[in-house]
This record gives structure tokens, sequence and C-alpha cells, in this order.
């Protein structure tokens, strides 16, 4: 089960389980998933493969008769996500307890939570607001799925039963786009340091969204279901990507993603969040020809602001002009070495066996291959990249708000001698 | 049916609605007793962005038509654009179980039956155009009916789009309680009144470049093979000219009616342009091999897109035996000719509506070939004519969707 160099998903929980389940069907060619339970019917009933039985009773008892067995579980991951609902004794110990673990064992360890709904109680709030306290301290980056949040502020009127599936959908989400955005196959990677950036803030909330579209307007689909995510909602405030200060956002699917298609989606995340957020993209064109494509946005709000992290503060990162930052020149310019270690002595926690970037993909295994094989423009490289979203060679004018023209991956609103590289005569003033 | 009807037909374009008060005469001419007109708001390539304000232009140029024709309009003819629409021929077969007499339903089975295809989820069919009958392996029959035969084939041409985008324009219109006889595809209403059967039958290519879209549609022997609709047009000429050349849109719009040429820049007159004061305005002198050149860029890719389509569908260019005819109030641009025969390298015309004629000169403007055409059409569809020429079996296939849509 301790294959080197990969990430593994942990359902801590009933919650939890019940989302890697669900997972297992929906991606059944999907390895490094982990359940952790104290009830050993619901274990039993579960189609995860690899599971840890936790002794009922005690939940700290039940831990020290496991902790040894999680730990050659995870040893030589180089990522643990950690998923569960926090508000019950199980799962808020037990997810604390398992970061803890897994982070002093040198593994980047993130954690996905789903917070209770009111109704639940008071007093299942107060324990999950603890147990989020601690998690926040303990681990490399938390999400956050507020479940008021899910039902549109009007639980009334959805069964429970129905909001409960709407929460495991989240956090099924929000591990689908972590391992999305963890993953390192590019060609514009997201790297660790910005998943940091963005969620390592303690008492923030986390906001993804996700769609996915093959029509002949993907983008514009895939987007628009993103956007549409309850959980990029603010309740009564519109949109949590207006205060957030940094998003990202990840393109994935085949290798045709253009880059028209990646530069219309900044536009429009830009357009609701504002020029003043930092939006870091990705794209991950490995998929097979035709799969759809799928648009992952991250982002958070809220919070104290925490000591900026070195990895966000230092050297180019700040320097660019503009919001725009592209990740891959970043991730290229920084080696492994210079990112992980930052993280880690912020976190205060010592450097074990990780490596970033270290085949942490077996989750979605597709073959790589180049981008340009298929004679059209090659997707958005490193290199172009840089050049090309340089602001002022990109205009669409009157267009900028409207439904873009996409035609063989290419924008047209975009005059066609920018597109051509020509050089005018600029007018003379009188 | 008297043989003097009054058809009207409403364009909702990106620059202008135009409604055409015409009446069909006993000799097939049109003759058109007026025009409507507003400057459109709210329309974005074509298709409705903005209900309200677009619902106030269309009863504005409804209200003026009727001023100007003394013509109280109750039910219009729709023209239909916008990049959602897509296109493509499909074979439609009937084995039938005996040798006999084909029958009038046995032409709607095939029809079905070629319909049966898959369209994606949120579209729905908006044409069903009839191309040919094959009867028993014999193309191209051109009346199967009574005719004898165990395997009846059709082709059609079958377009559809987006529900919701039809739906938009249609609950503008109806929210002003007018009725709707059909939604027509633009292109296919221009074609009606911009080529003659004589382009239709030996091959031809109708581009009508618009302000927000360029729309256009391929003839091969009398049948529609092809068509098409790009969300550019003359309003993305005056962007590039605005980006360009750093001008107000208002003033890059002047600036490309009154100076632009599409034409290759290489044998542009050269010299600069020199813009003057207006109160909005601080005058600056314009190089005009620069603007050309923008100009040029344009319109030769927009050409270039829908060349790579039409061949991308199968058809030559050398199946268009009588050339490119190219419409639309784009093509009043200087040099748009001359770029589309370096593009499709056959002859092209600018045209504008023919046959028709009428108490005004409006017909002589490319600009309205559509509303006039959905005129033409809805004339074409109506009428009940003797089964001869190929345009009238065509009226059958679209009369079909007449009757579905007015279910």
């Amino acid at each position: 089960m301790s294959s080197p160099s990969r990430r593994i998903l942990v359902g801590v929980g009933n919650a939890g389980v019940t989302v890697l389940d669900q997972l297992s069907v929906e991606f059944p060619a999907l390895t490094g998933l982990l359940a952790v339970n104290n009830d050993s019917d619901s274990l039993n009933a579960s189609i995860v493969r690899d599971k840890i039985v936790v002794p009922e009773g005690d939940p700290r008892e039940g831990f020290l008769a496991i902790d040894e067995e999680f730990g050659r579980a995870v040893e030589g991951a180089s990522a643990v996500i950690l998923c569960g609902g926090l508000g019950g004794e199980t799962g808020s110990f037990l997810l604390q307890a398992l970061a803890i673990l897994a982070k002093s064992a040198g593994i980047t360890t993130i954690a996905s939570v789903g917070m209770p709904f009111s109704f639940e109680g008071k007093h299942k709030r107060d324990t999950a607001e603890r147990a989020l306290e601690k998690l926040q301290e303990i681990c490399d980056a938390v999400v956050v799925i507020g479940n008021d949040q899910l039902s549109g502020g009007s639980p009334s009127t959805a069964a429970i039963g129905e909001a409960f599936v709407l929460s495991d959908r989240a956090l099924l989400t929000s591990l689908l786009t972590l391992t999305g955005m963890l993953s390192t196959s590019g060609p514009v990677k997201i790297t660790r340091a910005d998943i940091h950036h963005v969620l390592g803030k303690p008492g923030s909330l986390t906001h993804f969204g996700f769609g996915k579209s093959d029509g002949a307007n993907r983008l514009h689909e895939a987007l628009e279901k993103a956007l549409k995510s309850p959980l990029l909602a603010l309740s009564g405030k519109g949109s949590a990507l207006k205060e957030s200060p940094m998003i990202l956002l990840l393109l994935r699917g085949a290798n045709d993603i253009s880059f028209a298609e990646m530069q219309a989606a900044v536009d429009k995340i830009e357009q609701i969040a504002g020029e003043s957020c930092q939006i870091k993209v990705g794209v991950h064109a490995d998929a097979p020809l035709g799969s759809a494509l799928e648009i992952h946005i991250l982002a958070s709000s809220g919070g104290a602001v925490r000591k900026p992290s070195k990895a966000s503060e230092s050297g180019e990162f700040k320097e660019r002009i503009g919001s725009i930052t592209p990740i891959a020149p970043i991730a290229q310019a920084r080696t492994k070495s210079t990112i992980l270690p930052e993280l880690q002595v912020h976190e205060g926690v010592p450097s074990g066996a990780e490596a970033d970037g270290k085949g942490v993909d077996e989750l979605f295994p597709v073959p790589t291959k180049p981008a340009s094989k298929t004679g059209k423009k090659p997707v958005a490289t490193s290199k172009q990249m840089q050049g090309t979203l340089a602001l002022d060679t990109y205009q669409r004018g009157r267009f900028d708000k409207s439904e873009p023209t996409i035609v063989e991956g290419e924008d047209l609103d975009v005059p066609t001698f920018l597109r051509k590289g020509i050089k005018l005569n600029p007018p003379s003033r009188k | 049916m008297a043989n003097e009807q009054i058809f009207v037909g409403l364009e909702i374009g990106t620059t202008k609605i135009s409604v055409i008060v015409a009446e069909a005469r006993a000799d097939d001419q049109i003759s058109i007793l007026g025009v409507g007109e507003t400057p459109s708001r709210g329309v974005r390539k074509g298709e409705i962005v903005d209900m309200e304000t677009v619902t106030e232009c269309v009863r504005e140029a409804i209200l003026d038509a009727e001023d100007k024709t003394n013509v109280e309009i109750g039910n219009v003819w729709v023209a239909i654009t916008g990049s959602h629409l897509a296109s493509f021929n499909n074979r439609g077969s009937l084995v039938l179980p005996e040798e006999r007499q084909i029958e009038q339903e046995d032409l709607d089975a095939v029809e079905l039956n070629a319909k049966e295809v898959a369209i994606p989820t949120p579209n729905t069919f908006l044409h069903t155009i009839l191309q040919a009958y094959h009867v028993d392996g014999n193309q191209n029959v051109i009346d199967p009916l009574k005719s004898e035969g165990a395997l009846l084939e059709a082709d059609f041409h079958i377009v559809h789009g987006i529900k919701t985008r039809i739906h938009n324009t249609l609950r503008c219109i109806e929210s002003l309680k007018i009725g709707i006889e059909d939604v027509v595809l633009s292109s296919l209403a221009s074609a009606q009144v911009v080529l003659s059967q004589d382009q239709k039958n030996y091959g031809a290519l109708m581009i009508d470049i618009g302000g927000g879209t360029t729309d256009y549609l391929v003839y091969i022997d009398g049948a529609i093979r092809h068509s098409g609709v790009l969300a550019l047009g003359g309003d993305h000429i005056t962007n590039d000219i605005s980006v360009g050349l750093r001008l107000p849109i208002a003033r890059a719009e002047l600036l490309k009616i009154e100076e632009g040429s599409a034409a290759d820049p290489a044998g542009s007159e050269g010299g600069i342009i020199s813009l003057k004061n207006d109160p909005r305005f601080l005058g600056c002198d314009v190089d005009r091999t620069s603007l050309d050149t923008i100009i040029h860029l344009r319109v030769k890719e927009i050409f270039e897109l829908i060349r790579r389509d039409i061949e991308s569908s199968g058809e030559g260019m050398l199946d268009l035996i009588r050339g490119v005819m190219i419409t639309g109030g784009g093509s009043k641009l200087k040099g748009v000719a001359q770029v589309a025969e370096e593009v499709f390298d056959i002859p092209v015309e600018l045209t504008r509506a023919r046959n028709v004629s009428g108490a005004t000169q409006i017909f002589e403007d490319p600009q309205y070939s559509t509303a006039i055409g959905l005129t033409k059409y809805a004339r074409v569809v109506t009428k009940n004519i003797a089964p001869e020429s190929m345009l009238d079996r065509l009226t059958q296939g679209l009369g079909s969707l007449f009757k579905k849509r007015s279910r």
C-alpha cells in the first residue's frame, strides 16, 4: 500500500468515507484511497480497498491503536489530503490527529472539511470551529466547506437528505479540484506554494467552483457552471470572488485547450473579481483528445491575514505587472528545493523525504503527449505565455464584455492585425 | 387566397432593426410598400442581450413602418442569426412495404427519418430543407409523388440552434402583441432575393456581411448544400480600427465608411488622412496604409474562415460555377469584392435584392437584403404553385416547418 511518491486521499469518519465511495464509483481507476472510521459496519460496506478500523470508544485511545498503521499507510507519500466532516467527536479529533501525524512525517498535508449545518446545533458548531482552528494551524492548507452556503441560504425548502448529498458532493468536488491542482502535468502548473497561499489563512472560508463541458462553446458552458457553484457565493453578497485576494484557476482537458480559451476564462474571472485580485492559472492539457474541458476555481475569503508566506512575497512573484501571474515560469524559475523549504520553515515542520511535483498524479492516469502535435497553435507553453500576456498586446475593445467569437481555438474578437503581429503607424495628435 | 398579399419581414440586426412591408403581386414580383427602421440597441453579434431595450426598439420600428405604409401590422416573418446556429446535411430513407405509388405521407416519413439525428440537447431544429429525392437509386427525382418505387430516399439540409436563444427573439416580438408567422435563417431569407434561380441551379455562394455577423449559404444544383453563421462583421472592422488607431468607436465607424478600403494595402494610395476636431474628439492625422491594413486583414480573414468552413463541409470552390454574391451592409466597404476574389479565386459580384420594385428605393441598398428576402420567402412558402421548379419543391420542405411552427 505504501508505494512511494504519490498522493493519498484519506476519508475520515462517515462523511469522509461516503465521499471516497462516491469518488471510486465515478472514477474507478482512482488509486491511493484510504478509509478511516470507527464505525466498522459502515467501513465494511465501503468499496474503498484500503481501510483502517479505529476501535470504538474514546477517540484518543482509538487513535493510539491505529497510529502506527496509519503511519505505514502514508509513508513515502508526497501529499496527504484528509477529508471529512467536522463537528462529530470522531471526525473532529481524528482529522487533527492524523494531520499531525502526516505533517510530522514531512508530508504536504491538506484537509478538506465540511462544517456542520446550522440546524445541527450550536454544540456541534463550536466543536467544529475549535477543530478547524487546530487544523488550520497544523495543515499546509485547509478547504472549508460551509454547508449552509450550499443550500443557498434557504435550507428550509430542501429535504434534509438532499442537503447532506449536496454537502458530500461539495467535498467530492473539492477533492477533485485539489488533486487536479496538485497534479504536475502542465503545461502550466499550479504550485503547492500557490495552493498554500490561497488556503493557508486561518479562519477563512474556502470557495470553489467546478464545471465541465464538451460542447462547441465549452469554455463558456464550463465556466458558467463553475461560476454558478453555490460554494462561490457569499450569502447575500454575491460572488465570493470579489472578496478573494487570490484565485486559482485550473483548466483541464485535452491538448486542444487554446490560448484564447484560457484568456477568456481569466478575463471573465477578472471581471468578477476585480483587477486588484491575483489570478493564478494552471492548464493541464493531458487528457485524451475529445475529453471534456474542466474548469476548477479555488479561492478563499475573510479570515485573519496571516503573516505573508515567503513563497508569495519574495522575488519575482510580486514584481509582475498586472494582476495576472502565469505560474509556469515561476515554477520553472524556482527550483523545487527553494519552494518547499520555505513552506516548511514557515510551518515549523522539518522537511521530510517530500519532493514537490514527484509523481503525485496517479489519480487520473493519462498519457502525456506533446501539446503541439495537432498542428494547431500549441497550447501556451510557459515562454509564450509571458510574451502574449503582456497586457498591451491583448485587446478586445468593445467586445470586451461580450461572448467571445472563438473559431479554431482563436479569439477572433481580438483585431486580426494584433493576432498576426502587424506593426502600424500610430496616429499623430495635432 | 387573394392574388395580392401583404407580407411583413422583421430583421433584428446588430446595427439596425428593419421592418419591410411588401406586397406580393400576381406576377410574382415583390413590391415594397415601405420600411420602418430604428438603430438597434441591445443586440450583439446578431443575438439579443438586452430584452427590454430590444423590445422597445422593435416597437419603434414597427410603429415607424405602420406610419409610413398605413398598414396595420399583425403578423411578421422574423429573421434569425447568431453563432449558435449550426447545420449539416443528412439523408433519410424509407423502405416501402411493397412497390407502390409514393404518397405525401411517405414524403413526410422520410423527412422525419432524416431528422432522427442527435443534436445537442439545448438545441432545436430550425429548418429541414429538402435537397433532392431519390427513388430506387434513381438520383434527383424532382417530384416523387405518384411515382412507383420500393425505396424512397431524400437529402436534407438541417439547421438547428439553441432553443432558448431562438425563443428570446420570439418572446421579444410576442410581448408586443405581434404574431409570428415563422422564423427564418437570415441567410436563407437573403438568398431569396439576392440569388437568381440560375445561380442556385449552377452553384453559388452568398455572403451577407452584417454588423455583428456574417451569414453565408451555398447553393448547388438548386439546393442548399451548406449554411453558416460567423459572429464577425462590420462591428469588428470598426473595433479593429478603434483599437489600432486609438480612435473612439463612433469616429472609427465614420472613418471606415468614409475612407476605409479592404483592398490589399500594397496598392494603397498611402498618405495621411486628417481627422478634424469636433466637440468630443481631438483631431489627429491617420496613416492611410495602416487603416487599409487593419481592414484588409480582417475582411480577408472572414473570407478565409468561410472558405475553410465550406471546404471542410465537402464542397469545392469549383462547384460554385456562378461565383460569389456578396450583400449586406458590409459589402458597401470599398475593395471587398477584390479581397473576396483573392480568397475564393472565382468570380465575385456585389449584389442586393433583385426582382423587387416599390415606392422606396430601399431595395437598392444591400443592407436590406435579409428583411426584403423575408417577404419573398413568405410569398414562396404561402404560395401554392405548380410543382415544376426545384424551388417549388424546396418550398414544400419549408412548408412542413411552417406547419410545425404554427401548431
